[in-house]
């Protein structure tokens, strides 16, 4: 079966655990088996979402069904994934944020508790796409996640009791909090959602003990708010005293957005958190002239202390909306026979890209989706070569047939899992182009800063989205499935070298990890925008987990999908027009198994 | 928050050209007593309505002030949540003819001038009152479609 060297590991194992065969961890450290557990967002601190778990496989996974499932009660879009430590199986919902604990032991999975926090009803107007929640981490016998109006909490993951509930964020600056923490030794870090508020973006850490801020760094604004300090910031391509601020015309950084409402991953040889900001404030980019740093970029830091270590930016003066929130995944490739310690990115701008974690330089980019608003990326300079014909702003009047469109080449909800056994990264992709119409936006506190109009079309080939297989040493895709719908979900694959997706019509799907072809599907009862996980339940058997539940974004509930309120009539968007007919809203978690 | 004030009172007063009347300045406005609202569309306890003045748009119809009215929406970014002319984003769609907090002018006045749970913020503090009639303006001149509550996919 095996068709590269793996280490067998030996575990110490009570009755209960079965050996972990060709458990293979990417991103564990070297000698560290698969437990079986599901213990932060992406499985790992690398964000690989590759479970060593081989028990479902490409030769039995036609047999996959349903086993367990469980109404949320919430019917906005389920993104993010359930955690598993242990026996029990942790849920965290869209607003109102319930954090659910299941135990696994027992028949039916009753709960063991529920947390239910009073979250403020205020926050659903100042998320700009969705009351979503991205996931929680388990660390230390706690649950830490973030609540919608601007706090993070610990919760006992024993008992559910409140260990601290700390505010992070201010609603009526326009910051809501829909992004998973990520603790490293006693940092919990955590940033904010609103890029369409014209928040000034943030970094923090957390005191893990008490919730306490032990730092914040802006996401740009002057070296000393970013924690950037001289001979520590070393970007590979453009630095410059207060680049942050002086690459922003006049003071427009202050209102520049650059949000963080995606994923943070962790390089514990290197000591750097690596996270990707969102898009730069208003959408008219003619009020904020120069690179408009860092926007749409990733940063690399320090947990402990917050530095600045180094900075790329994807998208210089961002004129589409790309933000670079969509994971970061750390993986050692060997690119022209050297081993590299590697970064690799999917962007909303439609180019993977893959990078040397250590420094930032650019080794790879390469566009995994239809691009034309840059032909390429320029690996001597770091930045794209970008087509006039395709920049807007409120002088160009409407710009047209912009590929891809502002919901991304991928949506960096959808983050991508990376097999060490295949070599391949998978990932979920849209196929959509837009019109870009910009209009003057005003800043008015605990309102939109937004000011554009941007129809989608579908892209070239007629459909809508695509499941594929990324090489990210050659830049190319290995196999694609093509999907009717833009296709939002997360991905997983597991060292049964089975991968795992769901689709906005509402199916999960289970993938020959190496040729993409289907092994099995099931109809989930709602559009899929949440993450797979693969855990190892209390009976020693492998199973999969994902939320149905569809939503995430306002434009993937065009044509009357929207089911909870009777006096909100949506009419068919022209690129989508039958979503309706496949899927309505509702949350619903999953559990798959053999 | 000056310049928020002055931007809207050049705004408002450059389509209403009604800048003369006190009751048109923002800041004026804004120190006014509450509004009355007979909830007409609302279930009465005992049937009997809150007692309450009756609140009449003083624009009702006026397609110069519904253009104005337009501008605003853009201007104070009511697009960014409720979608170009209303038709829908995290805030509901406005023209649709369906309300949640009733749609005749007095409560789509109250909705925007307090604001709503959920997210809707309160402008009345921003905009006074005559701007949120404006606003109100432009809402009701939004042309409705007829509510036809089946969408159908099969072939006819």
């Amino acid at each position: 079966m095996l068709r590269q060297p793996f280490i067998f590991i030996l575990l110490s194992c009570s009755a209960a655990c079965i050996p972990a065969g060709a458990a293979d961890a990417a991103g564990a450290p070297p000698g560290v088996a698969e437990d079986g557990q599901w213990t932060m967002p992406a499985k790992n601190y690398a964000a690989t979402r590759y479970s060593g778990l081989a028990q479902i496989n490409a030769q039995n996974a036609r047999s996959l069904h349903p086993l367990w499932t469980f109404s949320t009660g919430v019917l906005t879009g389920h993104e993010g994934q359930p955690l598993v430590v242990g026996e029990t199986m942790y849920v965290v919902t869209p607003w109102p944020n319930v954090l659910y604990a299941f135990d696994l032991r027992k028949e039916g999975h009753p709960l063991r508790w529920k947390y239910r926090p009073d979250v403020s009803s205020n926050a659903l107007g100042v998320a700009c796409c969705d009351a979503v929640n991205r996931g929680a981490f388990y660390v230390d016998g706690r649950i830490v996640y973030n609540l919608l109006d601007g706090h993070t909490v610990a919760i006992d993951a024993h008992s559910g009791r409140e260990l601290w509930k700390a505010t992070i964020a201010d609603l009526g600056s326009g910051e809501t909090v829909t992004m998973a923490p990520l603790v490293v030794g006693d940092r919990v870090i955590v940033g904010a959602s609103g890029g369409e508020f014209g928040i000034y973006g943030w970094l923090k850490a957390l005191e893990l003990k008490t919730g306490q801020i032990v730092w914040t760094g802006h996401n740009l604004g002057p070296d000393a708010d970013m924690l950037a300090r001289p001979g520590t910031f070393k970007p590979p391509y453009d630095g410059g005293v207060d680049v942050g601020a002086k690459s922003w015309a006049g003071d427009s950084w202050k209102t520049g957005g650059a949000p963080v409402w995606g994923w943070i991953s962790y390089d514990p040889e290197l000591d750097l958190i690596y996270y990707g900001t969102g898009n730069a404030a208003p959408y008219d980019p003619e009020v904020r002239g120069g690179d408009n740093k860092w926007s749409a970029s990733v940063l690399a830091r320090r947990p402990g202390t917050g530095e600045l270590v180094w900075a790329y930016q994807f998208t210089p003066h961002d004129n589409w909306d790309y933000d670079a929130t969509g994971a970061m995944v750390l993986v050692d490739l060997t690119i022209g026979g050297k081993p590299v310690k590697a970064l690799v990115h999917f962007d909303k701008n439609g180019f993977a890209y893959t990078l040397e974690r250590a420094t930032g330089k650019l080794l790879v980019a390469a566009p995994f989706a239809p691009v034309n608003w840059a032909s390429s990326v320029n690996l001597a300079s770091g930045r794209p070569v970008i087509d006039p014909a395709k920049q807007t702003g409120v002088s160009k009047g409407k710009v047209t047939g912009v590929c891809p469109s502002l919901e991304g080449a991928v949506s960096p909800a959808s983050p991508p899992a990376y097999s060490p056994r295949t070599h391949l990264f998978y990932t979920s992709t849209n196929n959509l182009c837009m019109d870009y119409a910009t209009a003057h936006a005003s800043h008015l506190r605990a309102t939109p800063y937004v000011g554009v109009d941007s129809p989608y079309h579908p892209g070239p080939g007629g459909n809508l989205g695509a499941f594929i297989a990324w090489d990210a040493v050659s830049g190319r895709k290995a196999w694609e499935d093509k999907e009717s719908y833009p296709s939002w979900s997360g991905a997983l694959v597991t060292a049964g070298d089975v991968a795992f997706y769901g689709t906005l019509d509402g199916w999960f799907k289970a993938v020959d990890a190496r040729s993409g072809r289907i092994l099995s599907k099931f109809k989930v009862g709602s559009g899929v925008v949440g993450n797979p996980i693969a855990y190892r339940g209390p009976d020693g058997k492998e199973y999969v987990a994902i939320y149905a539940g569809i939503g995430g974004d306002w434009a993937l509930l065009a044509g009357d999908t929207r089911s909870d309120d009777p006096t909100d009539v949506r009419a068919p968007a022209d690129y989508m027009k039958d979503i309706a007919r496949h899927t309505s809203q509702g949350g619903i978690v999953w559990i798959f198994g053999l | 928050m000056s310049w928020h004030r002055s931007l809207l009172t050049a705004l408002t007063c450059a389509a209403l050209a009604a800048c003369a009347r006190p009751a048109a300045s923002p800041a004026a406005a804004a120190n006014a007593p509450p509004p009355a609202i007979a909830y007409e569309a609302h279930l009465a306890a005992g049937g009997i309505p809150p007692a309450g003045g009756v609140l009449g748009n003083p624009h009702a119809g006026d397609a110069a002030v519904a253009k104005a009215g337009a501008q605003l929406f853009t201007a104070m970014n009511c697009d960014g949540c409720h979608g170009a002319a209303g038709s829908g984003w995290v805030g509901p769609n406005l023209g649709d003819g369906r309300w949640r907090y009733g749609g005749a002018d007095a409560e789509v006045f109250s909705s925007i001038y307090y604001g709503r749970p959920k997210g809707m913020p309160a402008f009345g503090g921003v905009l006074g009152v005559d701007g949120v009639w404006t606003l109100v303006t432009y809402i009701r001149s939004l042309p409705v479609p007829s509510d036809v509550p089946t969408e159908s996919w099969e072939q006819p």
